[in-house]
């Protein structure tokens, strides 16, 4: 079978056509709506939306802290997902019940425990409390 | 001699870099896929509104939009003229130049993220009709029907969608409005939360595939290969399905843009065509999602379950491959409706069971699984993974139990006059001994106002 090689970068080429006509789409259907529709303001008309409430003070206030813990424990765990995929791909190429095969499972067991670790501790934290 | 060469020798009058190599084919046949998928994506996109609304006035009984057109068929179109006539509102305090590019950021990822999409198996160019291979000089030359045929194609999947978080963030942050600040936080949480579960179904599939390739996906699921994954992975399958529901932020996740209490979300504020792109955005999110999950656990355009050898070819001519085609998109579009279903059906949860879903439900659900997996892989026994699955869901209802839970929030607060703190009687004061919280009938407190009659 005759395919592309596939770590060549030409093949790359296709997913940048893409990403310039989801550009070009985007750019062109707000410009289109900025050209085509009608324009007002007022002095009501301006302020956000708060159920016909004034709006007290800025949007932007202080936010509770279990957003941004909760954002480094996927860190913790997005980036570990990563590393796991050129290992799920090599480890399957390996003869079943190798002593290699253990090893490679022996030592992806520890990255994975090291992980479940912080987990726990995140979980015994009460990271993943919301009431 | 130009001018005597027939048409058999069309190639004679490209330019020199058009070489009829197969790198070059695969490059061509890509572009072509790319360009009338987005195409059918963006109308399949106007018409799952459409499809939508249908669905919900058929389970609703109602008769949905009708009037557009015959049987509301141009429904879809007047929708989409009344969003570019609409007015581009920015409101007061909001900051413009992020306002204007939230949208962007969330249409782009949805728009790319189908390049890698296998629609249809291998195209032998040279059983091209009427002779097409022999003048375009492609004979011998096999080309697949993806937009790009890389060899990462998961770990590709797995950073686009990663990418839709910003544009959710930014809107809700930029729109200067109280309601789309809290949809925003909401949505990111959200998303990032149910990306693990996530990568770790995807990880079991890679794990027994072995390749991150969709084509090889694909091929291991059929044509006597092996069982479709939803047999095979049948707990993957389900988180999978699960994250990519929570990921377009779709019903019963929909908490980000819950009507009840946050208005739109992180849209509120959006008007005309960038609301347009975030509504586009979900459902394209939402076919690219059926797509994935069709290659992954239905076997792409494999007809048979059990992987028997009574399936479609991987490669043929142009009608076979029409054919893959049109099983892939009946399959997507098979899951795009259940999706539509599933959000007419559940009610929405609250954010708190939202997360605990994720953090305490689906992430040890889904490290089992892959721990499994893994030992499976080790043993040999990667035909027979679904015998994982059981062990994995046995495994979580004994352990289930065990770990920690959060209690439940939703504590019964003694309102007073309610049931569980009644007024005493002929006092109009709160009784000070509260009822027992218990779910025992109402007492009848107009007992003391029938005795005076």
């Amino acid at each position: 079978m005759q395919l592309l090689a596939a770590s060549a970068i030409d093949a790359y080429l296709p997913i940048g056509i893409v990403f310039v006509m989801a550009v070009i789409f985007a750019i062109v259907n707000i410009v289109a709506s900025q050209l085509l529709g009608p324009r007002a303001d007022g002095a009501v008309k301006g302020t956000p939306y708060e159920s016909g409430m004034d709006p007290i003070g800025s949007a932007r206030k202080k936010f509770n802290i279990r957003f941004y813990v909760l954002a480094m424990t996927f860190l913790v765990f997005d980036v570990e997902i990563i590393f796991l995929y050129p290992w799920a791909v090599t480890f399957t190429q390996l003869e079943p019940r190798s002593p290699e095969a253990l090893l490679f499972l022996g030592r992806i067991l520890f990255f994975i425990g090291t992980s479940v670790v912080a987990y726990i501790y995140a979980w015994r934290k009460g990271v993943f409390r919301w009431d | 001699m130009p001018a005597l060469m027939g048409l058999e020798n069309l190639t004679q009058y490209l330019p020199s870099w058009v070489a009829p190599t197969p790198a070059f084919c695969q490059i061509v046949t890509g572009m072509l896929v790319i360009l009338v998928m987005l195409h059918v994506i963006l109308g399949g996109c106007a018409y799952g509104i459409m499809l939508e609304r249908k669905l919900s006035a058929w389970m609703q009984d109602r008769v949905g939009p009708n009037r557009v057109g015959p049987a509301g068929l141009l429904q879809p179109i007047a929708d989409g003229l009344k969003f570019i006539m609409k007015e581009e509102y920015t409101p007061r305090g909001a900051d413009k130049v992020l306002f204007m590019i939230a949208p962007t950021l969330i249409m782009i990822p949805a728009m790319i993220s189908f390049a890698i999409v296998p629609w249809g198996g291998t195209l032998e160019l040279s059983q091209l009709p009427f002779g097409l291979a022999k003048m375009l000089g492609v004979e011998g030359i096999t080309v697949r029907l993806a937009g790009a045929v890389v060899n990462v194609g998961m770990i590709y999947l797995l950073a686009v969608a990663s990418l839709g978080v910003y544009g959710v963030a930014l809107g809700g942050w930029a729109s200067n409005s109280k309601f789309s600040f809290l949809g925003g936080l909401r949505a990111s949480a959200q998303m990032i939360s149910y990306e693990i579960p996530m990568g770790l179904a995807l990880l079991c599939v890679v794990l027994t595939a072995g390749t991150l390739d969709p084509y090889a996906i694909i091929e291991a699921q059929s044509h006597g290969n092996g069982m479709w994954n939803l047999l095979q992975h049948p707990v993957a399958a389900v988180l999978f399905y699960t994250c990519m529901l929570a990921e377009s932020n779709r019903a019963p996740f929909d908490l980000a843009e819950a009507e009840s209490e946050l208005v739109g979300g992180y849209h509120t504020e959006y008007s005309s065509m960038r609301f347009a792109m975030f509504f586009l955005a979900e459902y394209f999110h939402m076919i690219t999602g059926a797509a994935f999950f069709s290659v992954l656990f239905l076997g792409g355009w494999s007809l048979n379950p059990f992987g028997g050898s009574l399936d479609l070819p991987m490669q043929g001519g142009l009608p076979i491959v029409l054919a893959q085609v049109g099983v892939m998109l009946g399959k997507v579009t098979f899951m795009v409706a259940f999706a539509m279903a599933i959000r007419w059906t559940l009610p929405r949860f609250r954010f708190d069971q939202l997360m605990k879903l994720a953090w305490e439900g689906m992430i040890p659900t889904a490290l089992v699984m892959l721990l499994i997996t893994a030992v499976f892989t080790y043993l040999g026994w990667a035909s027979s993974i679904w015998a994982g699955s059981l062990l994995c869901v046995a495994v979580m209802y004994l352990v289930g139990p065990m770990l920690p839970h959060q209690k439940n929030p939703n504590h019964r607060i003694g309102m007073i006059g309610s049931r569980f703190s009644p007024l005493v009687e002929g006092t109009g004061s709160v009784s000070s001994h509260p009822v027992a919280m218990s779910d025992a009938a109402i007492p009848d407190r107009r007992q003391g106002l029938q005795s005076i009659h």
